[in-house]
């Protein structure tokens, strides 16, 4: 045999008694510690929503366990999430929830950001029956799939324009409107597109732009430039936090005067801080905010939470980080209901969910999704230079009235 | 085609052994060993352009995503409404039955070496007349162009991706999936290997060697390069389809620019694997595959978040200390043992080449 071969083989032999020595994998139950996996995107397009998830997720960590943790069987147990970066990428996603799932030996998953990520883990949880609480997974299409093991704390994304349609026709005088729409190519800006669709069939809307911005969004001049033209009624975006930031950089430049701005991510891409005045008046779907009322024993109330949360990270948490709380507090809820480690037993429990978080009620529907909470839509508002959002639909949490429609760009200071 | 020396037999039958024994030796590793498989035939084959050819492509990554749609559009539309299946939403789930499966499955992988290799030549055909960066920059945009244009097709998902068909419910072992998929990317590798093999010993790696150190010689001397070069990109897209069509199943989700066109990552990863391990060289992109795998999986978990800076410092590494590679460094470095040993042949050749 040529020395290369040796050489070859040699490092092969090496390689295969490290890994031999590495497969004894760890338990689910660690000792005192309950281990959950995650795949995250701490790098790539989705890397600040992916910090803010896994932010609301050390968070709600850190709480738990300081509050005692979860007991099973008359035992304390704590916390403990082995974490992966996923990259932004699905592909990667998927072969890192197999590696936590079968090397880390991980047996309860928490989701990682974005649909399209979910819709790439979540056959792989199914497969090997473990139970994921995601809370940023919001596509349509992950609820029709018959998955038993994947529950979502949140509203699904066609949900999260639909209200804003509705708006715009009342101020209309419940006449149908004129949409322009400009949606990112990803599972879920796509979802949100179905739900425009649907809301315009329903109201009798006109859908006059229908466009598609590409993943590394960082230019929409050209849809821009036909709103400018041909003037709707309702300009809705969505594309995640660069969609949100790209949007309103470019229609205070252009100076696209449009009656009512609908997106989605604007307080995850810190609109008001980011831009101040220039996104006043920006109308955004958001399956939370720290205004409303509801509340819980671990942190209290919405307000309470984002005090915390400040104070621990040094921003206002937007809801990705909230929702991603609230999926602790489903997980350690069920595991004290099932009272055992039995992953069926888990799931079945999970199935049972009713409760209240600071993030809203929760209680799963047939596919997973959560059915408890509504959506929120509010407007960013300002005082001088001070911005802030403001709920304004639905009635019941509205502290501001719906400022409509938005001036133009030359009556603003 | 040179007969297989003895020494060579044990080395290979060795290592199929130690394929075949992988997934039972390691069963937690099943998915990484997959993949390992379908990395090193994707920098095998670009190393019979980038290598052998002197044709730096960034394409070949428009077959490897051409074939995960086809054999999954395939194994779905054989047997129900694609457009169904895909339509956002999906109201409406289908269910294959065992056997629809892997029948879907097989003669989807069909497809996906048949049709991308036809694209290859039609392509080819327009493009390969361009040469050195001109060439690399034209194929580095067919990657994103095709991106952009699945992006838009409703009919496999557009932006919202496409969900393959999910393994036999009727299998209950939940190993099953992982021992098929590695057992099908190990038969690939086999099977590219072999081939690369042949070809190593036969008269059209010459040409395309001769391409490569001067095809305007080759020309005058007679040998039709275009023709060549043709077939030669064929060869790779056919092996990259049918990469892509594995890879597609395994990971159960199909994004446009992500996981199928993803010439960001792994249109960057095959280059830079082959020439990790030595372009130009048999064992060359295997090496740099397996490395460059392990590098991937053993360290990019330990430093979250600095991964990609670690790839950008190894890529510096990599074209500054060894230009030619592992292999080509070994063979500067110790050439007598090098050059008497592995490749008789293709050290010979290129003696008398120079």
């Amino acid at each position: 045999m040529n020395k290369i071969a040796k050489l070859f083989v040699t490092f092969i032999s090496a390689i295969t008694l490290a890994l031999v020595s590495f497969t004894s994998s760890f338990a689910k139950v660690d000792g005192e510690y309950i281990v959950l996996g995650s795949a995250i995107s701490l790098t790539g397009k989705y890397s600040s929503n992916g910090v803010h998830t896994q932010n609301g997720y050390n968070m709600a960590v850190d709480r738990i366990n300081k509050m005692g943790g979860v007991e099973v069987q008359g035992k304390k147990y704590k916390f403990e999430i082995i974490y992966y970066d996923d990259e932004s990428n699905p592909k990667r996603a998927a072969q890192l929830a197999e590696r936590l799932i079968k090397q880390d030996g991980v047996h309860y998953m928490l989701g990682p950001y974005s649909s399209g990520l979910t819709k790439a883990i979540a056959p792989v949880t199914e497969k090997y029956k473990i139970p994921m609480v995601e809370a940023n997974g919001a596509s349509r299409s992950l609820f029709t799939k018959g998955y038993k093991y994947l529950f979502a704390v949140l509203s699904p994304a066609n949900q999260y324009l639909e209200v804003a349609i509705d708006l715009a026709v009342e101020k209309n005088g419940g006449k149908g409107v004129k949409i322009a729409q400009a949606f990112e190519q990803d599972a879920f800006s796509q979802d949100v597109r179905l739900g425009i669709l649907d809301a315009a069939k329903r109201t009798g809307s006109e859908i006059i732009i229908d466009d598609k911005l590409p993943k590394e969004l960082n230019d929409m001049a050209a849809t821009l430039a036909k709103v400018k033209a041909v003037k709707p009624d309702v300009l809705v975006v969505s594309g995640h936090t660069k969609g949100a930031l790209t949007a309103i950089r470019q229609i205070s430049e252009m100076k696209v005067d449009v009656p009512m701005l609908a997106m989605t991510h604007c307080d995850a891409a810190k609109l008001s801080k980011q831009h101040g005045k220039k996104s006043e008046f920006a109308l955004c779907a958001s399956q939370w905010h720290k205004n409303l009322s509801y509340k819980d024993s671990f942190f209290g109330s919405g307000k309470k939470y984002a005090k915390d949360f400040q104070k621990e990270f040094g921003y206002d948490p937007p809801y990705q980080s909230a929702e991603s709380s609230a999926a602790l507090l489903v997980f350690k809820d069920a595991f004290e209901r099932a009272n055992s480690f039995d992953r069926d037993a888990v799931r079945d429990a999970l199935v049972d969910t009713e409760m209240q978080t600071f993030y809203g009620n929760i209680k799963f529907g047939p596919g997973g999704q959560n059915v408890a909470k509504p959506m929120i839509l509010f407007q960013v508002r300002c005082k001088g230079d001070d911005c802030e959002n403001r709920v304004v639909a639905p009635t019941k949490w509205a502290s501001d009235k719906f400022y409509h429609p938005i001036p133009k760009w030359s009556e603003r200071s | 085609m040179e007969k297989v020396k003895q020494k060579d037999l044990i080395l290979y039958s060795g290592l199929i052994i130690l394929g075949l024994a992988a997934p039972y030796l390691f069963s937690a590793f099943k998915v990484q060993l997959t993949y390992l498989c379908v990395l090193i035939v994707l920098a095998m084959t670009w190393n019979l352009q980038g290598g052998e050819m002197g044709y730096n492509t960034f394409g070949n990554i428009l077959f490897y995503g051409l074939g995960m749609y086809l054999t999954a559009s395939v194994q779905v539309g054989m047997f129900f409404p694609l457009a169904e299946w895909t339509e956002s939403g999906g109201e409406k789930t289908f269910v294959h039955t065992t056997a629809q499966y892997f029948q879907g499955i097989g003669v989807g992988l069909l497809v996906s070496a048949i049709v991308p290799a036809v694209i290859a030549g039609a392509i080819g055909y327009a493009i390969l007349g361009l040469r050195g960066h001109y060439f690399a920059i034209c194929t580095l945009g067919l990657g994103i162009a095709a991106g952009e244009i699945a992006g838009g097709i409703e009919i496999i998902g557009a932006g919202q991706g496409f969900t393959t068909p999910p393994f036999p419910a009727e299998i209950v072992d939940t190993e099953a999936r992982g021992k098929f998929f590695y057992f099908l990317s190990f038969a690939l590798l086999i099977g590219t290997f072999v081939f690369v093999k042949y070809i190593y010993g036969s008269r059209f790696r010459l040409i395309l060697n001769a391409i490569r150190d001067n095809e305007d010689k080759a020309e005058a001397m007679g040998i039709q390069t275009m023709k060549y070069k043709i077939v030669g990109w064929m060869c790779s897209a056919f092996f990259c389809g049918l990469a892509g069509g594995i890879m597609g199943g395994l990971i159960g989700y199909i994004d446009s620019t992500d996981v199928a066109f993803d010439g960001r990552e792994m249109g960057v990863f095959m280059v830079l694997m082959a020439i990790l391990g030595g372009k130009g060289t048999l064992w060359g992109p295997v090496i740099g595959a397996t490395l460059f795998h392990f590098f991937k999986e053993g360290l990019w978990t330990l430093i979250l978040g600095w991964q990609y800076v670690a790839l950008g410092v190894l890529i510096v590494v990599i074209v500054v200390y060894f230009p030619e590679g592992l292999m080509g460094w070994l063979r500067e470095k110790y050439p007598e043992r090098f050059g008497e040993v592995i490749d008789d042949k293709d050290r010979k050749a290129q003696v008398e080449l120079k």
